[in-house]
């Protein structure tokens, strides 16, 4: 893919443009969206600029230009927003998808749901449970993909929430119902395998498949569930290779605001896993270093690629390019090879303005280029 | 024995609070709208309490952002801090930030409590148990750990003894910290001193400890030290049988709705578990509840899950013989 050290990636979600949400609801632009879409077209132009359709959404026939186009223009941008930061890896920044949970589920059989379960304060997720055999519907992500890999001049990575993460943050009704007698401890934990390898076999590996047919290659596979039940750290890489099984392509598995120390050594289970992309930055404070954690693989053996995440995507300051190299640096000291490093964000930036995810993105990159220039001198 | 069925946690949000809650932080409504509509919402949960008998009265704490929030927002010395896990679970609470040996400020916790003055039937207060506070707050006063959670032992039994003078009689202690990680030597004394303070302050109305999110065998012999009137289990954790006996003349708590599942319980299994359970360790009293939150679940099914406890309260009085 790429043969320098230190390539780049992104990660996640990206904000949604607001000229997307107006667009896509049918809403007339405001004079702040319509700004944001000229600053952004002028900048990296994913909508030509005669397009005719891009002259009545921007003049005030907007509502005319539907739904459809106005989504495809967003993950043009996002990918060229993306693109233009300098990463070898890239995505649409999900500008189709609303979250990672709801949509995924909603293309399965076996699911009902129940109703709004709340995060925190007055922020709420749908809940579906379990209630029969898990089957797909249909492959998901495909045509979302498509529209990528035929657009993107760097290499496409596509995000898939994997099987764990969709049958923990759902009630196992189903399987937990095959088994007789008082639900306790183990009778829970046999029942949630069943449940996450059922959805991993059943749904997430015919989708991984449909979308290689498809030419994807590179495919990071989402489990911000993985540290909430550390003694199920087995689980998550058993369901990592039955969604995996059998099928040819480079699987990452990215893992957030989780305390990793007791997914050790369960978790290296996951044997289709060649990347480990995970957020270090964010844990990486005045007096604290976030990159310790990274001993763990050292300890264990692992010589796998790590993504390292080097922008904290829940702070608006924009890290340095010096500080951004310091991390990348600090990682090569623990592991001891610069060829096992891509450098990412923590996260997806989905919660920072685009100005300043694109900054923070920027200086990613730079930062990048200052390690690569510091390794080669040492080197040399 | 007398067999109790109880709401023994915050219960979930309607659908409509959650699209108003919602809409509350979007603009699309107001405060006066939102808190009108928690009173009613309120005053329906007191209803399915009634309805189901469940006592004594809570009212769900719907206003709750966490076990913590009040706390954090109305004494003095605490911030409110950054999102964090809760426990293993999908849920996020935002960890209060102590900076300074804390202060009550009289009336603050009462006013967060959801049962209004003229509420029929005894009432219960659930607050956050000593040792769970001190072990979940990012503590920066400089106090030890132990200081801490007896200090907070002695604030929250002043609040005990104000809510007894507002017609509180039963006052629950959410600990689920003492059994996902339980405390020992110093801290372990701490917390047995602060629940004297706290049954003191009591005056003989009830005081439960409720244990959750983890095995109580893990700190069974701390518990049966605790001078309260009854401490709960979630039994869907914890192997209430291989117990050793607890403490005569003392209550048993019970979570047996799981709410990290929305399959509802079988109450006659309920029934069946809970004898067994209740000759193991003859409580005078047996509680019967839900183990962990439940708002770990949305509303429609969490209300479809006590709607078994009846069932099992009457299985139960019948096989004790109790009237």
């Amino acid at each position: 893919m790429t043969d320098r050290l230190f390539p780049t990636q992104e990660i996640g979600s990206l904000m949604k443009p607001r000229w997307q949400l107006l667009g896509q609801r049918g809403e007339a632009l405001d004079e702040a969206a319509r700004a944001d879409f000229v600053h952004w077209n002028d900048l990296l132009h994913f909508v030509p600029s005669d397009d005719p359709t891009l002259q009545k959404f921007l003049g005030d026939r907007s509502r005319e230009v539907g739904a459809e186009t106005v989504r495809d223009w967003a993950a043009l941008f996002l990918l060229r927003y993306l693109e233009a930061t300098g990463l070898d890896r890239v995505y649409d920044g999900e500008a189709r998808r609303i979250e990672m949970y709801e949509y995924p589920v909603r293309q399965m059989k076996g699911f009902q749901f129940l109703g709004h379960v709340r995060s925190f304060d007055n922020k709420y997720y749908l809940k579906a449970a379990g209630t029969g055999e898990v089957r797909l519907d249909r492959p998901y992500h495909v045509e979302e993909f498509e529209f990528v890999r035929d657009h993107a001049r760097a290499v496409p990575k596509l995000p898939i929430t994997g099987p764990y993460t969709l049958a923990d943050w759902s009630y196992n009704e189903y399987y937990l119902r095959r088994h007789e007698g008082w639900k306790g401890r183990e009778v829970r934990r046999r029942a949630q395998r069943d449940f996450v390898v059922e959805i991993a076999r059943q749904a997430i590996r015919p989708t991984l498949a449909a979308l290689i047919e498809q030419g994807c290659r590179v495919i990071q596979i989402d489990e911000p569930a993985a540290g909430t039940h550390p003694q199920e750290a087995e689980l998550v890489a058993e369901g990592f290779n039955a969604a995996t099984d059998g099928l040819d392509a480079e699987f990452s598995m990215h893992i957030c605001f989780s305390d990793y120390r007791p997914l050790f050594p369960a978790l290296l289970e996951a044997k289709r896993c060649t990347q480990w992309a995970w957020e270090f930055a964010n844990r990486d404070t005045d007096g604290r270093d976030g990159y310790e954690v990274l001993n763990l693989f050292r300890e264990y053996g692992d010589t796998r690629q790590i993504g390292l995440g080097v922008l904290d995507p829940h702070r608006d300051e924009v890290e340095s390019p010096e500080r951004v190299k310091d991390r990348i640096l600090r990682a090569v000291k623990i592991l001891e090879d610069p060829r096992r490093i891509w450098v990412n964000p923590d996260c997806g930036l989905r919660t920072r303005r685009l100005e300043i995810a694109y900054a923070k993105l920027q200086n990613m990159d730079r930062g990048a280029k200052l390690a690569r220039a510091e390794v080669a001198g040492t080197a040399g | 024995m007398q067999a109790i069925t109880s709401l023994t946690s915050a219960f979930p949000r309607s659908e409509a609070l959650v699209e108003a809650t919602r809409d509350l932080d979007r603009g699309r409504t107001t405060p006066e709208a939102v808190q009108e509509l928690y009173l009613r919402t309120e005053a329906e949960v007191a209803r399915l309490e009634e309805r189901l008998g469940l006592q004594p009265r809570t009212g769900g704490y719907l206003r709750w952002q966490d076990l913590f929030r009040p706390f954090a927002e109305s004494w003095e010395g605490f911030t409110v801090g950054p999102l964090t896990r809760w426990f293993e679970t999908n849920q996020f609470y935002r960890q209060p930030i102590l900076h300074a040996p804390p202060a009550r400020v009289a009336g603050a916790i009462a006013s967060w409590l959801p049962l209004p003055p003229g509420a029929s039937g005894p009432r219960k207060a659930i607050l956050p148990g000593p040792y769970t506070f001190a072990g979940l707050l990012d503590n920066r006063s400089g106090e030890t750990s132990e200081a801490l959670t007896h200090r907070l032992g002695r604030l929250l039994a002043e609040e005990v003894q104000e809510l007894r003078a507002a017609g509180y009689s039963a006052f629950q202690f959410q600990e689920p910290l003492l059994v996902y990680r339980p405390p020992e030597g110093a801290r372990a004394e701490a917390v047995v001193a602060a629940y004297q303070a706290l049954t003191t302050a009591a005056g003989g109305g009830t005081v439960a400890v409720w244990t959750y999110f983890g095995d109580a065998q893990n700190v069974w012999p701390l518990l049966n030290r605790l001078p309260v009137s009854l401490v709960g289990v979630d039994l869907s954790e914890t192997d209430a049988l291989a117990l050793a006996p607890a403490p005569e003349r003392r209550g048993l708590g019970l979570g047996v709705i799981d709410p990290r599942t929305s399959l509802v319980e079988d109450p006659a299994e309920v029934v069946r578990l809970a004898r067994s359970i209740a000759e193991r360790h003859h409580p005078t009293t047996l509680w019967i509840g839900s183990g962990a939150p439940l708002d770990l679940l949305p509303w429609e099914p969490a209300t479809r899950k006590l709607h078994g406890l009846p069932a099992v309260r009457q299985g139960i009085d019948a096989a004790s013989g109790a009237r």
